[in-house]
């Protein structure tokens, strides 16, 4: 059986792999949907590992002596990795992934990151969110300056940026307005009801008259979002057949992304973050904390993808972590802050199938600062041409300020 | 002529009173101006920045003691009499605790490991023990499970886990109870009912026999003809299970002296299960009736330092929601944000007790300099910026030189430094964390015109201070071997060396510098005038700074006494962070909270949870970081379920949101009362009309309900016929209510 590329098929034509219900997609059709106007609505999807994920253990070079001498304790051995290409393997926990990558809608970039020499969390994460690795100073983030110059396929609504979670991270922090959502369901005043409840009338009468400028044009948003959640109802898009996600948060907040992506609300950009990455103490190998968490990550990323079926075709995700670890394992069976990482780019018009970047080696010489692995592709890099190629965005120098954006350098990860 | 005279000169006098009449007059205008009784927005104002919110009364209050008056008495809290608050917190012990005494009562996993490793002796306080034994055996299951399976590993060190995580007792249980994969765990913990026909050993009595004579009968056909040592182990484990889930259910009908000491008294496993059961908050009918002793003992072997953040997080709640000491409670809140620890973060979690008792709140209206260094040489912030750890890579320490203060020897030899072994490693002894943050948000800002070679010279400074005995709870400490010898270069100044005295050198020049004193200010604006504060207000309070030495009572007067602070455009300009909507919600409310811990889930579901800023920056006090989509709803249904008795542990008092007198007639009455009550300074005609409009709207579409309907509790005749919670919420989730 030979495993093919998905194919999309265009317009409003019924595909077979993983739809959503039919009506849904009827209804999408009713509510002007993008597709008519032969513009349609490009997403981008961005997960934030937090904590310094393990890239050597999560992609792991299987073909390097030294990774193996470097990790006696807490090394995938070559009869566990799923292997790539020779190479590379995952780590088996990404099980999840393997189709996708057969299918040619995964790459993969290894040692790639930010340039800052930090190994602050904090300080890389702002930075990493802020896309100006280095300066502090910067108060918004890159995924909210990236909707400045989209083209418009249709009207903006209020869930062009979303971020699951309570409250707007950094990466979306900005002039354009976007929505934070911890859960889906508890979206409303006074409960999610078929017919706004009178608590909540009385709401969004108060604050669209008020004369407040901040309360006023955040109230209205999110009566506005919240207006639009009720008519669109997500909870009646049901997952997908073959769309199994995994108990817990991360799960939860892909699952519902795709229900708002299904239900046409008009996302455009969103953000989702998964913690329990900062393995110091007794990482674990093919068994253990970096496993546990790698499988729940895969599996919410899978799903997602399953879920939104015809849809992917449009939607590229990324995800990205603030640096990676050390390439030795410490005295705890773990490791300790890092540089350089690996960053999954999942999606329709990802050429997948491929890990991308120059692989520096292992080697002490080619080592970090002697302990790291280096850093050979700006996460910029990556990030830039998703903006550009994918969201349409040319101006790139307004979303990644002071970074020398070279288009012609790209990695050509998108067809 | 000298009646002319006379006339003229009575003229002139005259004139001249005449002329003066009106400066005169205007001064004692201005004079009543300040603290005149019917110029409300003053006191509210007042009472808006300096406190958590109005409360009932407070207005008048503020209004007949005099606006000045009462800032003033507010700047010094030593005066303000606060029993009934500290009655509050009378049963929240381990906030009289030293760090040493929650170390010990409250065990860190290091501590346990040390006992299990036979490094320490258990102690030999019975409720002690209990804490101990369960959670060493909790320690031993891990231990065990890594051996054999070597499966799902969980870190008991990791300095961000979260403390539901900490505890996996639960898998704990199930690994005691099967040698390798049997789901005989939760089955078998349901099976005990249907079995306790078997009474009479299961009596209250007995609490370590673990095999009674009925078990057979109990377990009824276990018998293949020979069972092999796993299965009999097995099933052994099986019937402790049994016993102890048995025991465990019986608790709730003891009287509390009883169960408490029942508990104690437990086999190691019994008290495993019942410490499973008090997660999440459940098992809140163990706990009736127990001194606070017995409860923190009891609440300690679930999670021992849950305990005691739970603590420190409910008393910060009913401090700033019942203290008289109002503005100081503030302050505190500020300062602990600007020198944020994340409370979260491993032994952080037993150490902001005394941090914020013991460095914050003492100095909060004292000397910048003080709080500082109360900071700088606090193992709470030691260990939360890692400096405990950092060693110099020329000292003693990292070369394995004996101590010697400076690098010479006793006859003023240099000792001849030894080559570094490893660059790499000798590097990364040092951790710049603290000299970097100390530099960057506690004293000149991000702006502050240094380096980052002024960070790694100011981070050698602090090499050396570190904690005594951090797991046990210690104090600082100043080790000389870890601190880098020889003298450093900060920001064009140099400094001798001179160990320990190099740090106070710099915190005091860090403390009397023109940028410190200048993002001080800016903060203190920022929180108390608005999030862009006028830049001259900011530079006369810098310049207060640096004439009174860093006393912050002095910048303060100059902010409250200045012109932009009663400026219009000030009035209401802030937009409350969710501590301060909660709070002022709760005081507005004049609710009774006899349980603040679902108010501390509430802020968590908020977005700001207790003492749990993550990065050193701590929380933001701009508007833009609290008004999200997300943000407001979450608002908006706190309101009304705070307003309709939805949320545990506080109950409002409706009938006495209404207005005690008068029975309001109608529902614009009832409006207009609670507008009065509850949102100082009043709602915008538009809000007042919104909820008239949505009143009506109600009322035309759901006619009063027929009073056999009604509450058996209720007054025959309900005074409120519209419906007073619900216009209360409203009023809290108003727009209005949003700023301060």
């Amino acid at each position: 059986m030979s495993i093919t590329r998905r194919v999309f098929l265009r317009n409003s034509a019924l595909t077979v792999v993983g739809t959503a219900a039919v009506p849904g997609f009827l209804a999408r059709a009713a509510m002007g949907a993008a597709a008519q106007t032969g513009a349609r609505t490009k997403r981008l999807v961005v997960i934030f590992q937090r904590g310094a994920a393990d890239g050597l253990n999560i992609v792991v070079p299987h073909g390097e002596a030294q990774y193996y001498a470097m990790r006696p304790s807490i090394n995938i051995p070559r009869k566990s990795v799923l292997d790539l290409d020779g190479f590379f393997g995952l780590h088996p926990s990404l099980a999840s992934f393997q189709p996708l990558w057969d299918q040619r809608h995964l790459a993969i970039v290894h040692a790639a990151g930010s340039p800052d020499p930090t190994r602050s969390h904090f300080d890389a994460q702002d930075f990493m969110e802020a896309g100006t690795p280095g300066l502090k100073a910067t108060e918004d983030g890159w995924l909210n300056r990236s909707l400045r110059n989209l083209p418009q396929p249709g009207q903006k609504t209020p869930f062009q940026a979303i971020a699951m979670g309570p409250s707007i991270p950094r990466i979306l922090s900005g002039l354009e307005p976007a929505i934070a959502m911890n859960n889906v369901n508890d979206f409303s005043v006074g409960g999610r009801t078929a017919k706004p409840s009178a608590a909540s009338n009385a709401f969004e009468a108060m604050y669209n008259h008020s004369t407040d400028s901040i309360l006023h044009g955040t109230g209205e948003e999110t009566f506005d979002a919240v207006n639009m959640l009720r008519s669109a109802d997500p909870s009646k898009y049901k997952p997908a057949a073959g769309a199994d996600y995994p108990k817990g948060r991360f799960g939860d907040s892909m699952k519902q992304l795709a229900q708002m992506i299904k239900a046409n609300l008009g996302v455009q950009v969103a953000f989702a973050d998964i913690g329990g990455w900062d393995h110091h103490v007794n990482e674990g190998a093919t068994e253990g904390q970096i496993a546990n968490v790698l499988r729940e990550f895969s599996q919410s990323i899978s799903a997602f993808w399953t879920d939104l079926g015809d849809l992917g075709e449009d939607t590229v995700v990324v995800s990205m972590s603030e640096f990676g670890r050390t390439a030795r394992e410490n005295g705890n069976r773990g490791t300790d802050h890092g540089h350089a990482n690996v960053m999954f780019v999942l999606g329709g018009p990802v050429r997948g199938g491929r890990v991308y970047g120059r692989w520096p080696g292992l080697d002490q010489s080619q080592l970090y600062e002697g302990r790291d692995l280096a850093l050979t592709t700006d996460f910029r890099q990556v990030l830039g041409e998703a903006v550009l190629r994918h969201m349409g965005n040319k101006n790139l120098n307004e979303v990644f300020p002071g970074y020398e954006n070279q288009p012609g350098k790209f990695l050509r990860l998108l067809g | 002529m000298r009646l002319g005279r006379a006339k003229v000169a009575t003229f002139l006098v005259c004139f001249s009173l005449a002329c003066a009449a009106p400066q005169l007059v205007a001064k004692k205008k201005e004079k009543q101006a300040a603290t005149s009784p019917t110029d409300p927005r003053r006191a509210l104002h007042a009472l808006n920045r300096l406190t958590f919110g109005p409360r009932p009364g407070d207005l008048q209050q503020v209004m007949s003691t005099g606006v000045d008056q009462w800032i003033d008495l507010q700047l010094h809290p030593e005066k303000i009499d606060d029993a009934a608050l500290n009655a509050r917190l009378e049963p929240l012990r381990t906030l009289r605790m030293s760090s040493h005494e929650i170390a010990e009562e409250f065990p860190d996993p290091q501590e346990i490991r040390q006992v299990m490793n036979g490094k320490k002796s258990m102690p030999s306080d019975p409720a002690r023990r209990a804490v101990y034994q369960v959670q060493l055996a909790r320690l031993e299951d891990k231990k065990e499970r890594k051996e054999e399976a070597g499966k799902n590993l969980v870190a008991t060190s990791a300095p961000e886990k979260a403390p539901e995580k900490m505890s996996r007792s639960s898998e704990a249980r199930s690994a005691q109870s099967m040698a390798s994969n049997q789901a005989g765990d939760s089955t078998g913990a349901e099976n005990p009912v249907s079995n306790s026909g078997s009474n009479g050993s299961m009596s209250t009595e007995s609490s370590d026999t673990m095999n009674g004579g009925s078990t057979e009968a109990a377990m009824a056909p276990v018998v293949p003809l020979a069972m092999t040592p796993e299965e009999k182990e097995q099933a052994r484990l099986r019937e402790e299970q049994l016993y102890t889930d048995l025991e465990v259910q019986q608790l709730p009908s003891l009287p509390p002296d009883q169960r408490y000491r029942k508990v104690l008294a437990m086999s190691t496993q019994a008290q495993l299960t019942f410490a499973d059961s008090l997660k999440g908050g459940k098992g809140q009918e163990f706990l009736q009736g127990l001194a606070p002793k017995q409860k923190e003992t009891l609440l300690a072997m679930n999670n021992p330092s849950q305990v005691v953040m739970s603590e420190l997080m409910q008393a910060k709640l009913l401090r700033a929601i019942y203290s008289q000491r109002q503005f100081e409670e503030v302050m505190t809140d500020f300062w602990f944000n600007h020198f944020n620890v994340f409370v979260d973060k491993g032994l952080d979690r037993v150490m902001l007790t005394s941090y914020e008792r013991d460095v914050i709140r003492p100095h909060a209206l004292g000397k910048f300099e003080d709080l500082l260094v109360a900071t700088a040489k606090s193992p709470a912030m030691l260990f939360y910026l890692d400096n405990f750890l950092s060693v110099g890579p020329d000292s003693a320490q990292a070369l394995g030189l004996p101590a010697h203060p400076g690098g010479r020897g006793p006859y003023g030899m240099r000792y001849p430094p030894r080559p570094r072994p490893n660059p790499a490693k000798a590097r990364s002894g040092l951790n710049e964390n603290y000299g970097r943050e100390l530099l960057e948000l506690h004293t000149l800002s991000v702006n502050g015109g240094y380096t980052q070679h002024d960070v790694t010279e100011a981070a050698k400074i602090f090499t050396g201070w570190t904690i005594d005995k951090p797991a046990e709870g210690g104090g600082f400490k100043f080790d000389p071997r870890m601190h880098e010898p020889g003298p450093k270069l900060v920001m064009g100044h140099k400094f001798k060396a001179k160990g320990e005295g190099e740090g106070l050198e710099l915190l005091h020049r860090l403390a009397t510098s023109p940028q410190t004193a200048h993002f001080i200010s800016l903060k203190l604006a920022e929180r108390f005038v608005s999030d862009d504060p006028p830049a001259d207000l900011v530079d006369r309070m810098a310049k207060t700074f640096l004439k009174k030495k860093g006393e912050i009572r002095e910048v303060l007067e100059t902010m409250f006494y200045s012109p932009e602070f009663w400026d219009d455009a000030t009035y209401r300009a802030k937009v409350k962070t969710p501590l301060e909507f909660v709070a002022s919600a709760v005081r507005a409310t004049g609710a009774e909270i006899d349980d603040p811990q679902p108010l501390v889930g509430q802020l968590n579901r908020m977005g700001m949870p207790l003492y749990g800023a993550q990065p050193p920056t701590g929380y933001s006090m701009k508007a833009e970081t609290w008004v999200s989509s997300s943000s407001l709803l979450n608002r908006m249904n706190f309101a009304l379920a705070l307003t309709s008795g939805k949320i545990k542990g506080v109950t409002v008092d409706t009938a006495q949101l209404a207005g005690s007198a008068a029975v309001p007639p109608n529902a614009d009455a009832a409006l207009s009362a609670l507008e009065a009550e509850l949102v100082a300074g009043g709602v915008s005609q538009q809000t007042h009309d919104s909820i008239v409009a949505q009143v009506a709207a109600e009322k035309n579409s759901s006619p009063q309900k027929p009073n056999g309907k009604s509450d058996p509790r209720k007054p025959v005749n309900p005074p409120r016929s519209p419906d007073v919670c619900a216009i209360a919420g409203l009023l809290l989730g108003s727009p209005e209510f949003q700023r301060r």
